[in-house]
């Protein structure tokens, strides 16, 4: 197993955004539901290791990230798209990519052929000698992109992918992510219910930071069945119902 | 017929991996730096701190003064140095984020070397400009006065984030001017004591070795919108 999260629970300040999460997953697209401020995004930059959890266990591709010499082969080996992805804008996108194919130490003679597959891959290839600062939102998300993969990750971690892509792009992106996931563990954060039932094997939702289902799609599209449960398409209904169970045991509970 | 230009690629497009020269660990290195220090804007910095130099320069060379006691005898001096301070304090601001503290070993040591070398580089540029005339203390007092604001600079970097970094310099600047119209004496106001005075030597080094150790290990404090705790 790629990711073994055990009881990881995440606390900032007296809010606890992730609460004694447990999740296991190998190869494969892994989709992660819920609504805003579920706690995905902090679950996501735990898996990243960019913040440590407060308490739990832990394992990535079979290393304690916890540890300096695990955690610098995780990230060698680690493509992570956050959220809100910077740039510099006087870099053009080759050498935007290219900076972080030689901070995840890949072997010199890898680069600059890495680097352009990566641009290639994410159709970004006419664009490969513009600037940062010409492209449009959709194309820095896909450069975004290209600096995950460019090191053909073992595990990739993408929050909100498919933010300011067309419609055309995100279909493009959803065939780039089964691709991926033959290989490596690639994580998708996203409150986008369709990128989830077109391109995950399994999918995990999340609220107010804790698992409330996790199942192939066609799960979660049958949960919502016979329900009344509000939603557009069926996997909509099922995401809606169980927000609704979850909440409504919630509520009991207290 | 000429065959010229055929081969062009379009304009803006990505070049044929094969027609890259393969090279060796020792030029990934060298490329790795320059892209950092191109991020972080250092070739500009380097122009602000020579411009610094030259600026201390003009005014020991044509006499540029203010009328006064020893708070205003070091202002010119003190405001140049805190100005390289904040130069290379905001050069710790990196763009990328979360994305690049994710992705390896190197950032914190290309963070060391970029700031280690942009404080000797400036140190040199100010001394090169203090060659002009008198400087309040010499340049041992330049070392120790530029070193000391420097690490403020540093930890204040840390503790606010890059961008904010020059606040740090700044308000060690007026508390400076203040501890010196007051005639006060403490080594941590070290612009306020002798050169050779060891008290105020210790304490800049200890500043500024903090700096650098906390810029090293943990970096500029990340900014909330690139930190994202909302979701």
């Amino acid at each position: 197993m790629n990711v073994e999260i055990s009881e990881v629970t995440r606390r900032f300040g007296r809010t606890e955004a992730v609460t004694g999460v447990t999740l296991t997953t190998g190869a494969g697209v892994f989709g992660l539901l819920g609504p805003n401020g579920a706690g995905k995004t902090t679950l996501l930059r735990m898996i990243a290791t960019v913040i440590p959890p407060s308490s739990g266990r832990l394992r990535l591709l079979g290393r304690d990230p916890g540890e300096y010499g695990p955690r610098r082969e995780i990230r060698r080996r680690l493509g992570y798209l956050p959220q809100n992805l910077g740039y510099y804008p006087g870099f053009t996108v080759a050498e935007f990519v290219e900076y972080f194919a030689l901070l995840k130490e890949m072997p010199p003679g890898r680069v600059p052929h890495a680097v352009a597959a990566a641009i290639e891959r994410v159709d970004l290839g006419s664009k490969a000698r513009v600037k940062m600062r010409t492209l449009s939102g959709g194309m820095l998300r896909r450069a975004g992109i290209a600096q995950a993969i460019v090191n053909e990750p073992e595990l990739l971690l993408l929050d909100e992918p498919t933010a300011g892509l067309d419609p055309e792009q995100r279909v493009t992106f959803r065939a780039l992510l089964r691709d991926l996931g033959q290989r490596a563990t690639v994580i998708v954060s996203t409150h986008l219910v369709e990128d989830v039932g077109a391109a995950c094997g399994e999918v995990a939702l999340m609220d107010a930071g804790k698992i409330v289902f996790q199942g192939a799609p066609a799960e979660l599209t049958a949960r919502g069945e016979g329900t009344g449960a509000a939603g557009d398409a069926p996997l909509e209904r099922g995401y809606s119902a169980v927000l609704v169970a979850a909440r409504s045991a919630t509520a009991a509970a207290r | 017929m000429t065959t010229a230009g055929l081969d062009r690629p379009a304009p803006g497009s990505v070049p044929p991996a094969t027609a890259v020269t393969r090279h060796g660990p020792a030029y990934s290195g060298l490329r790795l730096a320059g892209l950092y220090l191109v991020s972080r804007r250092v070739p500009m910095a380097l122009g602000l701190i020579a411009g610094i130099g030259a600026l201390l320069w003009a005014a020991l060379h044509w006499h540029w003064n203010i009328a006064g006691g020893a708070a205003a005898r070091q202002f010119i001096p003190l405001t140049l140095e805190t100005g390289a301070a904040a130069v290379i304090t905001v050069t710790t601001f990196g763009p990328f984020g979360e994305a690049e503290r994710a992705a390896g070993r190197w950032l914190p040591w290309l963070r060391l070397a970029a700031t280690a070398v942009l404080t000797a580089l400036a140190f040199g540029a100010l001394a090169a400009g203090a060659t002009a005339g008198v400087l309040p203390g010499g340049s041992l007092a330049l070392l120790r006065n530029f070193c000391g604001m420097a690490g403020v600079g540093l930890l204040s970097a840390a503790a606010l984030g890059g961008a904010f970094g020059w606040a740090g310099p700044m308000a060690y600047l007026l508390v400076t001017e203040g501890a010196l119209a007051h005639r006060s004496t403490s080594p941590w106001v070290w612009p306020a004591r002798p050169p050779h005075d060891h008290g105020a030597a210790i304490c800049a080094t200890l500043v500024i070795a903090a700096g650098l150790v906390l810029i090293t290990v943990r970096g500029p404090r990340a900014s909330i919108r690139e930190s994202g705790q909302a979701s």
